[in-house]
């Protein structure tokens, strides 16, 4: 569909219910000469944090959103000059999310036939990228979405009218209006964009971008993490729980939420707001799988060229558990359950130093043991690190096992990732004096290697004698490892 | 068709109806031998005789009352209220006669009151007013407000075949200044039928009289300054007047702004708020908004009315307001 | 000093027969004043009864006035009568069934129940329903003889007046822009001496309203409204030169309201001397002596016609308590009028 030199780059749509992205860093300048294939710009989603790879082979024209700026997925974020006659077609051999070409005007007006349309970016006048060219005579509010200064926010009636006609997430839609309302054109456009998209973002700077955490010393459970993120199953309409724009103090500093924390905070109170979360606790006496992993660690690094961690080792023990005590694997819907006799484990890996979290699912994890459960995990961490983790790697949950035991956590109430009913906190492994009774009914004090598991479950289903009794379930299962059921 | 100015569109379809119906007869102060202040019956006397074209003393009261009894007795009394200011002397015979007649004994009474109204020219607070606000108060008349010469005609040949009492209000601004094509011959407009001034679709603002070229003044500006698409219904008539134009306008922009000279408070202008609020709430995407003139009487001085009366500059800055909400 | 012509009273047959009366119009009035009072006192029984809501008003001791001009009225003229005047109303026609119907509030009363006790009228009748801002009609009746003279028809609107309206702008209004076309409109003037309690030395300054009448370039009359036959000879005559085009004419027709302003009003202010006097002057009995002097009525006749009289009272409550009350939706009805009701013998 070339009409001219130009090809657009659009922000991709990764994963179906994906509305919006982020621009974390244009990998290019306006003026330089790119690659077809070469990342032009890093982006972050709900889902995932990527690279989008140029759709041709030329200059860099024009970006048209700023660092930091969110834009829904199809808006045209940067316009490649790939010189010629025009009569080309993109110089995309790849033909992934690429990007149709369009006049130079970009008035929204290249419908292409596929989902790479693009659209006019909205509020992009004010980006502080050098280059970037206004699009939108209305300027990005500065405050968050349908908030004013004072974080209130007001839904004018044929607003919430529409909204709620078109079932879609207020908070999803950029507002042009005073304070960042949301009018009912910017509902209009919304609707009529196809999109599902999240509100425009104020230019501030966003969250840094640390290197990925050094991998755990190998004595603690791998791909610690202190606390769960249900999947972004439901991102359809990202809605945000935007922070006030408050100004950041002397020794303060404003931190605006970039996507994964937006997404972590919804999904956190939407939790809350819907299970009704309770926490059992239980020690397990970890002494043998200490002993064991000790005994197989060499061997099995050499076998099959994977560290071995205790997390399979928990996970294997909670899979079977969930065979015998389905009910902890379950997602409720109103006033039914859906019990799940496979297990997809959601692993909670802590990503950007510990300031995100990402959700990993190991998908058929009762298929696996403990070799399969010890690559998904590290592959699936070690993606999550470096968020090259596809959309489907990180769908479909249906239990989960989160780990802050590796920072040498004792105890914690996790919460529980939605459409999920379960989450299971793995503690630090502690050396501790604990009364032991031999097979003659002899009382003795011994140093034993012990650990909390605490388990965080929706009451709404499962009670605290079914949640008990498969959490002993999981320590007997743990404290009398079957190396024969389970293997290595 | 023929391109007449307001004041001429009037005349027309007065002497037009006058030569139709010989029921139509005319009763006012100076509309006989001098032509009426504005000079909107000059030639009338000639045409149609004094039986017809009947110079009353100074007396308001008898002036509408006779009215009424005239048309109680089958004529179809055209009077004229010099200013319209000068209608409340016969404020009583409007709303205590000739508006219940009819609902109390089931009597038509087909009368037009015309009442030269508006500011703009330092009348002062007793030649500048635009009383339609008392009248919309009161059930059994009706209130007519044109704004263009096509209007003017036809509303006023419609008013006169009213089978009610009819107050036509006509501007003074609009007299010499506003021309536009009439149709010739027989024209008539039905009440309660808005007229779509112009077509927007970012905002509504419903008005009416000389208010209608305010508005599309303001529209140009907006329009040429960022774009912004400004609807303009002139509603036509007050009363009964055109809620369905009103609402469909509302559910295309969702934004509102009610533009009228008369006062602000209790001014018509606040029923067509509240008509919305009650019945489009859930269209609305921003306040309705009121410009009209303040709750002052209207004074005198050139700085001093300018500021009375609602400016092009008030209506592009609610519209720049609104539009940003 | 009295400016206005003060009639003399009529004396014989002889001078009502110039007037055009004959016997039998003689007794019809007298007829129309006993169904006048009967209409009154019965209404005033069923109001305390509960039966009439709101207040009630009567005219008691203005049956001549009312009923005298009435018949000096032709039937295509038009009049705008007030509260006291219920015979004018039942002179022209108007059923006393519907009346009553009227001061119950019923569907056949002459406002449907829109409105209430003498604020009615049947244009039919070519009567205008009063309204309760006396005098408001008096500059639509001049309004009536302006159509009149417009048309070149020989009609003539009758516009009455109390005598404490007679103190509003309207009553000058009207009166003058008659006098300065010189319609044919004939004044009447009810002064039965209060405005309420308002005596007449508070209302004018004038001796006699009828003085007024100079001012406006017509003729004034003072008339004893107790006497019917005078009060007729005297309408008679105005009506008939307004008819051929003479103008104007304000007649001042003196009684004494013998009743409260309303029924709720004791009139403890009228003096009981006045009252007694006028109880003397009472119109029907006056009127009743000289139909008997004059030969024209004998006792049987008299207890016929009085028979008749409560006979057509009784069957006209009866029919009237029959009539329904209006369905609240009528409340919406009739606010506006519709083209096609301007298609009657009156409006084309």
């Amino acid at each position: 569909m070339a009409t001219g030199t130009l090809v657009d780059v659009v922000m991709p749509q990764m994963g179906v219910s994906v509305s919006e992205g982020t621009i974390t860093r244009w990998a290019k300048a306006v003026g330089e000469t790119i690659e077809a294939d070469e990342t032009i710009v890093e982006i972050s989603t709900d889902k995932v944090d990527t690279e989008v790879p140029s759709p041709a082979t030329g200059i860099v024209r024009e970006l048209f959103a700023g660092e930091g700026e969110t834009v829904p997925v199809n808006t045209r974020i940067a316009v490649i000059d790939i010189g010629g006659d025009g009569g080309d077609e993109a110089a995309s051999d790849g033909g992934g999310d690429g990007a149709v070409s369009a006049p130079g005007t970009g008035e929204g007006a290249n419908e292409g036939p596929q989902e790479v349309t693009a659209s006019v970016p909205r509020g992009g006048d004010e980006g502080p990228v050098p280059g970037t060219r206004s699009e939108s005579a209305a300027a990005a509010p500065h405050e968050g979405n349908g908030h004013n200064g004072d974080g209130r926010t007001f839904v004018s009636p044929v607003v919430a009218r529409m909204v709620a006609e078109h079932g879609l997430d207020i908070g999803a839609i950029p507002g042009t209006g005073r304070g960042g309302r949301v009018t009912k054109k910017d509902v209009q456009q919304f609707i009529e964009s196809g999109a599902t998209a999240a509100p425009v973002q104020p230019q501030v700077h966003d969250v840094p971008h640390f290197a990925p955490p050094e991998a755990p010393d190998t004595s603690a459970p791998a791909a610690p993490a202190p606390a769960p993120s249900a999947p972004a199953q439901t991102a359809a309409a990202a809605s945000v729980e935007v922070v006030g724009a408050g100004e950041a103090g002397p020794g303060e500093e404003l931190y605006r939420f970039n996507t994964i924390r937006k997404v972590i905070a919804r999904h956190m109170r939407h939790s809350l707001e819907t299970a009704a979360q309770v926490t059992t606790v239980i020690e397990v006496d970890m002494t043998g799988v200490v002993n064991l992993r000790k005994k197989w660690k060499p061997e099995y690094q050499k076998r099959h060229g994977v560290n071995l961690t205790y997390v399979p080792f928990v996970a294997r023990a909670t899979i079977d558990a969930i065979g015998r005590w389905p009910w902890v694997n379950a997602e409720v819907n109103g006033e039914t359950a859906l019990i799940k006799k496979y297990v997809n484990l959601g692993m909670a890996v802590a990503v950007d130093d510990s300031k995100g979290l990402m959700v990993p699912v190991i998908q058929h994890a009762e298929e696996k043991n403990i070799v399969g459960l010890s690559r998904s995990v590290i592959e699936l961490a070690d993606k999550a690190r470096t968020k090259t983790l596809s959309p489907d790697e990180m769908s479909g949950g249906t239990f989960t096992i989160t780990n802050p035991g590796v920072f040498g956590a004792l105890i914690g109430t996790p919460i529980i990732p939605e459409g999920q009913v379960a989450i299971l906190d793995v503690e630090a492994i502690v050396k501790r004096p604990v009364v032991v009774t031999d097979e003659h009914g002899n009382d003795a004090i011994a140093i034993r290697h012990m650990m909390f598991l605490c388990l965080s479950y929706d009451h709404r289903l499962v009670d605290g004698a079914y949640a008990a009794q498969f959490m002993a379930q999981v320590k007997q299962n743990l404290e009398r490892w079957d190396e024969q059921a389970y293997g290595l | 068709m023929a391109t007449k100015t307001y004041l001429q569109a009037i005349s027309d379809g007065l002497r037009e109806e006058m030569r139709r119906d010989s029921r139509v007869f005319l009763i006012g102060e100076d509309i006989g031998v001098y032509g009426g202040a504005f000079k909107v019956t000059q030639g009338f006397l000639q045409e149609f005789g004094e039986d017809r074209v009947i110079d009353s003393p100074l007396s308001e009261t008898a002036i509408v009352g006779s009215c009424t009894g005239a048309a109680l007795m089958g004529m179809r009394p055209v009077c004229e209220m010099q200013f319209s200011d000068f209608v409340s002397c016969a404020f009583d015979q409007l709303v205590t006669v000739a508006a219940k007649q009819h609902y109390r004994v089931g009597t038509p009474v087909p009368m037009v009151v015309r009442l030269p109204s508006g500011g703009g020219f330092s009348g002062g607070p007793f030649h500048s007013q635009n009383p339609e606000g008392f009248f919309a108060h009161c059930p059994g008349l009706k209130i007519v407000c044109p704004a263009t010469p096509a209007d003017a005609k036809g509303l006023l040949i419609q008013a006169i075949r009213d089978p009610n009492p009819v107050l036509y209000f006509e501007h003074k601004h609009l007299y010499r200044r506003i021309k536009g094509e009439v149709p010739d011959g027989e024209h008539t407009v039905e009440f309660g039928q808005a007229r779509m001034h112009r077509e927007g679709t970012d905002l509504t603002i419903i008005t009416y009289g000389a208010m209608v070229y305010t508005a599309e003044e303001a529209a140009d500006a907006v329009s040429e300054k960022d774009g912004t698409s400004v609807e303009i219904v002139d509603l036509r008539t007050v009363t009964p007047w055109d809620r369905q134009a009103v609402l469909d306008s509302v559910a295309k922009t969702s934004k509102v702004i009610v533009l009228h000279e008369d006062t602000h408070t209790a001014g018509f202008g606040a029923e067509i708020a509240a008509t919305i609020a009650e019945e489009a709430f859930e269209l609305l995407d921003g306040p309705v908004v009121r410009v009209t003139a303040p709750d002052t009487p209207v004074p005198f001085s050139p700085p001093l009315e300018k500021a009375f009366l609602p400016q092009v500059a008030d209506v592009v800055a609610a519209i720049e307001k609104l539009s940003a909400y | 000093m009295a400016v206005a012509r003060e009639a003399t009273p009529v004396s014989s047959a002889a001078d009502i027969k110039q007037a055009d009366l004959d016997r039998e119009d003689l007794l019809t009035i007298y007829r129309n004043m006993l169904i006048t009072r009967g209409i009154e006192e019965r209404g005033h029984i069923l109001y305390r009864q509960g039966k009439i809501p709101g207040s009630f008003y009567t005219g008691r001791g203005n049956e001549g006035a009312s009923v005298g001009v009435a018949t000096a009225m032709r039937p295509d003229d038009v009049g705008a009568p007030i509260q006291r005047d219920m015979g004018v109303h039942v002179t022209r026609g108007t059923e006393a069934w519907r009346i009553f119907a009227q001061y119950m509030g019923r569907s056949d009363g002459l406002a449907a129940g829109k409105d209430g006790n003498v604020h009615m009228a049947d244009i039919r009748l070519g009567l205008i329903a009063m309204v309760s801002h006396l005098p408001a009609l008096m500059p639509v009746a001049v309004g009536c003889a302006l159509a009149f003279k417009i048309r070149r028809e020989h009609r003539v609107a009758v516009a009455w007046s109390g005598d404490g309206a007679m103190a509003r702008g309207d009553a000058h209004e009207a009166m003058n822009l008659a006098g300065v076309h010189k319609l044919p409109v004939v004044f009447i003037c009810d002064n039965n001496q209060y405005a309420y309690s308002t005596p007449n030395r508070s209302e004018f300054g004038v001796d006699h309203l009828a003085d007024r009448a100079a001012a406006y370039g017509f003729e004034g009359v003072v008339v004893d409204g107790t006497d019917v036959l005078t009060v007729y000879r005297e309408a008679h005559a105005a009506i008939e030169r307004a008819r051929e085009g003479g103008g104007p004419a304000l007649l001042e027709l003196v009684t004494l309201r013998m009743e409260g302003h309303a029924v709720h009003d004791d009139a403890f202010y009228v003096p009981r001397e006045l009252l007694e006097a006028y109880a003397k002057k009472d119109p029907i009995e006056r009127y009743r002596r000289w139909l008997k002097e004059q030969a024209i009525l004998d006792e049987v006749r008299d207890d016929e016609i009085g028979v008749d009289v409560k006979r057509l009272l009784n069957e006209a409550m009866k029919l009237a308590e029959q009539s329904p009350l209006p369905e609240p939706a009528e409340l919406f009805t009739g606010v506006y009028a519709e083209p096609d009701e301007l298609d009657t013998p009156h409006h084309r």
